[in-house]
């Protein structure tokens, strides 16, 4: 019965961290050496990140790709913000409160909520931090030598989920490339449905963030 | 008689040896659980329909393998790491099945997602539907097209085929809402998780309880100990059950060893001599053998509490030894002796086991296994008697032992008061008129909760845990009854539009039925109408534009998501919430029940059941039943007495045991004791034993030892006062009650059988004394 109670909000919980751990990754960029292992860029509680997006969303039988382009911030402290602006408008806010949708009146619709989603947080901080450990946890990984079209690509890291762990459900892998910043991340799912995910303009700020984006992550925006 | 006495002793080795055998391979089991017998006569109303008791019995079996235990902390790292921990200790513990953590487990969530897929546009979310009920698809249109692109969205090309407007995770969102808190709350800056345990089945059968819920707790105190930080609440019935027992145990085994000790300072310092010790512990085995012989033989499961109101013939069948060990040798030689007491015994065994017959024939097992137990056992009691102690050597009673001057003292005194034979009928009237009365005034109370004890740390834990995850406490469900199962799942609907305003306003907690994760056909067909005008119809043109390829729009009866058995083994939870032709819906965080019972009055084939109060009820049955055996009881015992007595000396007779049970149960209320089906069990005792008082008394007359007599039924008043008198200064209620209701009714039919039986009516001309 217990089991029972959580699903919806497992299930969407796990397709948040993997979101999340693909934009953690995404952040990995300056090569630092840990375990062996190239390490993600450390940003601190006090600083965030900012770029844009291309998210090309690859489904099995489909002979193109729903293509997406945006803008995002992630902040360690605050969570990440998703802007859509092609093919349309629509932002995704994902903070350690869970997953909340910004209307076109500019209200907000609650599509998870829970204690869970601090995970989410802990997680990017961790990569930010450049704690591969802490991935240790969800993920094998695995350093591999840049492949031929991953142009300025100084290094390639790629994360199987542990077995066992709900996540191992929703992924097979997680491989990402990029040199100073992250440039691009593959999340592939067992349907043989995968994202490519493109970054660019990406830039490290200090906080406080803008107005209108902290009001959006910290619950306050209507 | 040595032959007979041989032969005897060859049937009760039989009879071990057939009670081991049972016991052993498992033919006849012993119960402890409070469920596990009552009720078991109310079959089905028809082949698929079960009785209340029955789906109570079922649901609460089912939850008491289940213990919840709620770890929070400030830390939500911190938290998971020691709930994992923990839950893998759980695991290695004996006794324990399973173990989950549904705070950071997706457990069958594939499994329900895949099942959902393929039935998905009959699938709506109350929220959904009500937008297509108001024409309101432009929302979830725009909602489709943008979890086309959402970071977070759940589409996948299967997903895409089967719900292409993204119906399936509102419905997902919104049943995990209806099913309670998460796995994982935040409450005040600290987290809370459940670690979710099974026990094994046999955990229970076995006698394991105690022990694995000392490992738990070992386990919950050591983590508590290492972290200050880290709380730790659990519950479940096995908790309560083990506490209960624990104060139990305690109390019985520390009156046991007073009344061992006690009858056994009693025999011997009596007879100055182990033998009569000796004599009175054949008898008493002998009938406790013999009532465990004749249940394990018929029935297939023998309740505890049955074995412990059986055990109680000790009380009764040691008057059996104690009346023929107390006469002299000069009466003459063993078979002289037994001449003397054998009609005495016979009426005694007669009356007690007419008593006992009257509660056989009630319609309750529990009561026929306690009946059948205590005719067997009385029968073999004086079997053993009549056979076995006289050819056993034989010692008098010591004239100066201790016990026999201060008897004589209180035999004087008590031989002192003479009642008119006219007052004594005066006062057997009265007593009638009384008890009538008694039976019909004085309040009764057969709430379960008011048997036990009571533990308040796990009572507190209890609510702590219900309060911060939803979970655990007093399961209420509503009853839905019906041939057809969509009726029920359609019934179901019903019952949560019914309840809906009530859950708004925090009257109750939650609720879920099978209707909630399998809507009925008729629901299913709505919604795939509503989607297809209020969504294909204007929109799914435009969503296929936005789409590389093809969905499809039709569904086939066939399509429809039903509660076959393939899905509700699937997923076992679910399987708890069928019964037969009874549907299930279980109720969560209850502050209100009339409330309930008001929103859902007019559903007809919806009802609230409470367990407490289903249980409550069949207690109330139970003592009933109970009553109308003693009240037949007592009209045999009176008709036997009369018989055998005459008109007179027969009321009198039966006066004594009459007016203790009045006594004992007026007295017993006005020292508060609960009067319930157990207090009425006691009373058959206060009557059985209370006869035999009498019957004793009157006979000595006919064969001229009143004075050896009475000094028998004292002893046994003493050995009975030891072993049931010293219950009534137990900390657990229902024990209290079995004891207080004993102690004064066995010590009132005592000075009554002086009073109402012994001294002849006019002129006491042939007592010694």
């Amino acid at each position: 019965m217990i089991r029972l109670r959580t699903i919806a909000k497992q299930i969407l919980v796990t397709f948040g961290i993997v979101i999340l751990m693909t934009i953690s990754a995404l952040v990995s960029s300056v090569r630092a050496d840990s375990a062996g292992i190239s390490a993600p860029l450390s940003i601190s509680d006090d600083a965030y990140l900012t770029g844009v997006f291309q998210l090309d969303r690859h489904l099995n039988g489909f002979d193109q790709p729903l293509v997406s382009t945006g803008n995002f911030t992630l902040s360690p402290k605050d969570g990440l913000l998703w802007e859509n602006q092609e093919p349309f408008p629509d932002t995704t806010v994902m903070t350690d409160r869970g997953i909340t949708r910004v209307l076109d009146d500019g209200s907000t619709e609650v599509i998870a909520s829970g204690a869970q989603f601090h995970q989410f947080i802990a997680l990017i901080s961790a990569v930010l931090a450049g704690n591969w450990d802490a991935l240790s946890a969800h993920f094998t990984l695995a350093e591999m030598p840049p492949e031929t079209g991953e142009t300025n690509a100084s290094w390639h890291v790629k994360l199987v989920p542990l077995a066992g762990l709900p996540i191992a459900d929703q992924i097979i892998e997680i491989t990402a490339y990029g040199d100073q910043f992250v440039e691009h991340v593959t999340i592939t799912k067992p349907s043989g449905d995968y994202d490519d995910i493109t970054l660019g303009n990406q830039a490290k700020a200090s906080l406080p963030l803008p107005g209108d984006i902290a009001a959006l992550l910290s619950g306050q925006a209507q | 008689m040595k032959l007979r006495a041989a032969i005897w002793v060859i049937c009760l080795l039989v009879m071990g040896i057939v009670t081991v055998w049972q016991i052993s391979a498992k033919h006849s089991r012993i119960d402890g659980d409070i469920l596990a017998l009552i009720g078991q006569e109310s079959g089905p109303e028809n082949a698929e329909r079960f009785s209340d008791i029955n789906i109570v019995r079922d649901l609460l079996a089912r939850d008491a393998r289940q213990a919840i235990v709620m770890v929070s902390h400030g830390n939500r790292n911190a938290l998971e790491a020691a709930s994992r921990d923990m839950a893998q200790e759980f695991r290695d513990i004996a006794g324990t099945n399973n173990v989950s953590l549904p705070g950071f487990e997706t457990g069958d969530a594939q499994s329900l997602y895949g099942l959902y897929q393929k039935h998905a546009n009959g699938l709506l979310s109350q929220k959904d539907r009500d937008s297509l009920m108001n024409s309101d698809g432009q929302r979830l249109f725009r909602r489709a097209l943008q979890d086309l692109y959402s970071p977070s969205s759940m589409i996948s090309a299967q997903s895409l085929g089967n719900d292409p407007f993204s119906l399936l995770p509102g419905f997902l969102s919104e049943l995990g809402g209806k099913i309670g808190q998460s796995g994982l709350v935040q409450d005040d800056n600290r987290f809370a998780t459940p670690i979710i345990i099974t026990l094994s089945p046999d955990v229970r059968t076995n006698g394991q309880e105690a022990q694995w819920v000392k490992q738990i707790n070992d386990v919950i105190a050591t983590r508590s100990a290492s972290d200050a930080a880290l709380h730790i609440a659990k519950t479940g019935q096995v908790f309560f059950a083990v506490s209960e027992a624990s104060h139990a145990r305690s109390d019985v085994q520390r009156i046991a060893i007073i009344a061992t000790i006690g009858v056994i300072m009693m025999v011997v310092g009596v007879f100055m001599s182990a033998l009569p010790l000796v004599a009175t512990l054949l008898t008493v085995g002998s009938g406790l053998l013999a009532g465990i012989t004749a249940l394990v033989v018929v029935f297939d499961s023998i309740h505890a509490i049955a074995l412990v109101f059986g055990a109680s013939l000790i009380g009764i069948s040691i008057d059996y030894a104690l009346h023929f060990l107390v006469l002299p040798k000069s009466v003459g030689a063993a078979r002289a002796r037994l001449a003397h007491i054998r009609p005495g015994l016979r009426l005694g065994l007669l009356t007690t086991v007419c008593g006992f017959v009257a509660l056989a024939v009630t319609p309750t097992v529990l009561l026929a296994q306690i009946s059948l137990y205590s005719i067997s056992g009385l029968i073999a009691a004086y079997v053993t008697v009549v056979t076995i102690l006289p050819v056993l050597p034989h010692r008098d009673v010591r004239d100066r032992s201790v016990i026999r001057t201060i008897y004589a003292h209180i035999d004087n005194a008590l031989l002192k008061v003479r009642i008119p034979q006219k007052q004594r009928l005066a006062v057997l009237a009265c007593a009638v008129i009384g008890l009538i009365t008694t039976v019909y005034s004085l309040p009764a109370n057969d709430d379960i909760a008011a048997l036990g004890h009571g533990n308040t740390a796990l009572i507190e834990d209890a609510r702590e845990i219900s309060e911060t995850l939803g979970i655990g406490g007093n399961p209420q469900f509503i009853r839905i009854d019906g041939s057809l199962v969509q009726d029920r799942l359609e019934t179901g609907e019903a019952v949560r539009t019914a309840l809906t305003p009530i859950i708004r306003d925090g009257i109750l907690g939650s609720l879920f039925g099978l209707s909630d994760v399998i809507p009925s056909i008729k629901r299913q067909q709505e919604n795939r109408e509503l989607v297809a005008k209020e969504l294909e119809e204007p929109f799914g043109a435009k969503l296929r534009a936005s789409l590389p390829v093809q969905t499809p729009t039709q569904h086939t009866e066939s399509d429809f998501l039903e509660p076959d058995p393939d899905i509700l083994g699937t997923i076992p939870a679910l399987a708890s919430l069928q019964h037969g032709e009874t549907d299930i819906i279980r109720l969560g965080a209850v502050k209100d029940a009339d409330a309930i019972r008001d929103a859902i009055a007019d559903i007809g084939n919806a009802r609230l059941i409470n367990p407490r109060e289903t249980i409550t009820a069949q207690f109330a049955h139970y003592r009933n039943w109970a009553t109308i055996a003693l009240a037949a009881s007592l009209i045999v015992a009176g008709i036997l007495a009369i018989i055998r007595y005459g008109a007179y000396a027969g009321l009198n007779v039966l006066a004594a045991p009459l007016i203790a049970i009045l006594i004992a149960v007026i007295g017993a209320f006005a020292l508060g004791v609960t009067i319930n089906f157990f207090a009425i069990m006691a009373l058959f005792l206060v009557f059985a034993i209370g006869a035999d008082y009498a019957i004793f008394t009157s006979e000595s007359r006919h064969h001229g030892q009143q004075t050896e007599i009475r000094f028998a039924v004292f002893l046994s008043l003493i050995s009975s006062i030891l072993a049931f008198g010293l219950l009534a200064t137990s900390s657990v209620p229902v024990v209290n009650t079995i004891g207080t209701i004993i102690s004064i009714g066995l010590a009132c039919a005592w000075i009554l059988s002086y009073w109402m039986c012994s001294i002849p009516a006019q002129a006491d001309t042939t007592d010694s004394r």
